[in-house]
């Protein structure tokens, strides 16, 4: 093909791009793949006989075809510039504009913050669905909105970073936009049972839930459900870092292991005094279950400070007329009961067990070692 | 009477029929088409009805570098393609056995 046949061809291409270009720009992509190749192809079929003309009228003009191949495709009917003019209709493009960002960033700040932004989400809420139903309804509002200097800003944005190798990564991910679009309506789901538990608020997630689900295909094709797909993406990322927060929470609390919170919880007595067969109060003792993990429990010192560990015996706390007292110490003393000869010494001691491996003592009662 | 009106209603069937035995690119089918007989179908409703295919999950789509010339996207009949083929095959057959009937010798 030489140079004019490739300006002409091109100039073709960009009629058709322009005539597109309300589409998202993805499905923009693929269509010029297509149908761009086959501008291109048919062009080179003509060879010498190649004029604009001739593939004008071979095709049809650049508007045409893109308007026979929007109805095949089913894509939503191009706005019509006439309404773009008005100045009134600019006012509600940049309003729906502005609600879609601010409805996103709300849902994120309702799912992260478990909805303590209740008042704000609701408003910017109803603000967010005005605005899908204006878009919906309005005819000739999303190329209002497409002529907004703020979206092509945005636009120019998402063209620069479709060149860049971060975008190529992106884009093989584009085959796992179903499994995000399942994943985004259960986030939703989730976020419901977090915020609401079963209540009213519940229903309305799933339904969102619902609604997302349906939004997700239906955006790569058709930009009006943007409304519904930016601020439900929004709400499930927020969750999402939600839920992956609480779990960092859990993890650090529990670092031995997650399944501590289903065995038996640790029994924790107020507090544990531990005596050696002597009779002898033990202080400082570290206790631990069958598995070694510490058997810790929370303790409250008198000004507020507190301690979670396996150290034994606590401190007591008294609180009398003169205040708060933290006493050290036992505050009873025990009688050992006498050993049998015929049973082992009590193992519960401190005493290193290598004292009492020699054969049984044969006087009954006397301690046979002194603890150190 | 313009065959193009008729077209419109079954050009999702035409195109998946082409499409069954081998997988091709855009021009491949619209070329399949003109020679099974189709000589009014538009190229860019073909497009459009690949794209339409495509987006309702009834085909999947790979590219094949060509040496001389862009790259081709293919399509391929996938199993939901399939199915949609032989249920609306069916549904074909008895409406043109319908009409058959109803216009009887008088065509």
């Amino acid at each position: 093909m030489n140079t004019q046949t490739n300006t002409e061809v091109q100039h073709y291409l960009d009629g058709m791009r322009d005539a597109l270009s309300d589409l998202p720009a993805a499905e923009v992509a693929e269509i010029m793949d297509d149908a761009g190749a086959h501008v291109v192809e048919v062009a080179e079929e003509m060879g010498d006989e190649f004029s604009l003309a001739a593939l004008i009228d071979r095709l049809g003009t650049p508007r045409a075809y893109a308007e026979e191949l929007r109805v095949a495709a089913g894509y939503p009917s191009p706005s019509s510039p006439a309404a773009a003019t008005g100045g009134g209709t600019s006012f509600v493009a940049r309003l729906a504009f502005w609600s879609l960002v601010a409805g996103t960033v709300v849902a994120f700040g309702f799912g992260f913050t478990r909805g303590d932004t209740l008042e704000a989400t609701v408003l910017v809420g109803l603000c967010t669905a005005a605005a899908a139903l204006l878009v919906f309804r309005q005819e000739g509002l999303m190329a209002d909105i497409a002529a907004l200097p703020e979206t092509k800003a945005v636009k120019d944005a998402l063209a620069r970073a479709d060149r860049s190798d971060v975008q190529r990564a992106f884009a093989s991910l584009r085959t796992f936009q179903p499994v995000w679009w399942v994943g985004r309506a259960l986030l939703i789901a989730a976020g419901g049972i977090l915020v609401y538990r079963p209540a009213f608020g519940f229903l309305v997630a799933l339904a969102l839930a619902a609604l997302s689900l349906v939004a997700g295909p239906k955006a790569r094709t058709d930009r009006r459900w943007l409304w519904v797909s930016l601020p439900s993406t929004g709400f499930a990322l927020g969750v999402l870092l939600l839920i992956l927060g609480t779990l960092m929470t859990r993890w650090d609390s529990y670092p031995i292991s997650n399944s501590t919170s289903y065995n038996a919880p640790p029994p924790t007595p107020a507090n544990i005094y531990v005596f050696d067969k002597d009779g002898k109060p033990l202080t400082d003792v570290h206790l631990y279950d069958e598995d070694g993990r510490p058997l810790n429990a929370p303790w409250y010192g008198c000004d507020g400070d507190n301690r979670h560990d396996n150290r034994y015996p606590r401190p007591r706390v008294v609180h009398d007329e003169t205040g708060c007292h933290e006493t050290p110490g036992v505050p009873f003393t025990v009688v050992m009961p006498t050993v049998p000869t015929t049973t082992t010494p009590p193992t519960t001691t401190s005493q290193p067990t290598a004292t009492e491996s020699p054969a049984p003592s044969t006087t009954p009662s006397a301690p046979v070692t002194t603890t150190g | 009477m313009d065959t193009s009106q008729l077209l419109k209603g079954v050009l999702d069937l035409a195109v998946l029929a082409v499409l069954r035995k081998e997988d091709g690119y855009g021009y491949d089918v619209l070329r399949r088409l003109r020679q099974g007989g189709l000589d009014d179908v538009g190229d860019a409703s073909v497009y459009g009805t690949l794209r339409r295919l495509y987006n309702a999950g009834l085909l999947t789509s790979y590219v094949v570098p060509s040496e001389e010339g862009p790259h081709r996207k293919y399509y391929s009949l996938n199993e939901p393609g399939r199915e949609r083929l032989l249920e609306s095959g069916k549904t074909w057959k008895s409406f043109a056995r319908t009409l058959d009937d109803l216009l009887g010798e008088g065509a």
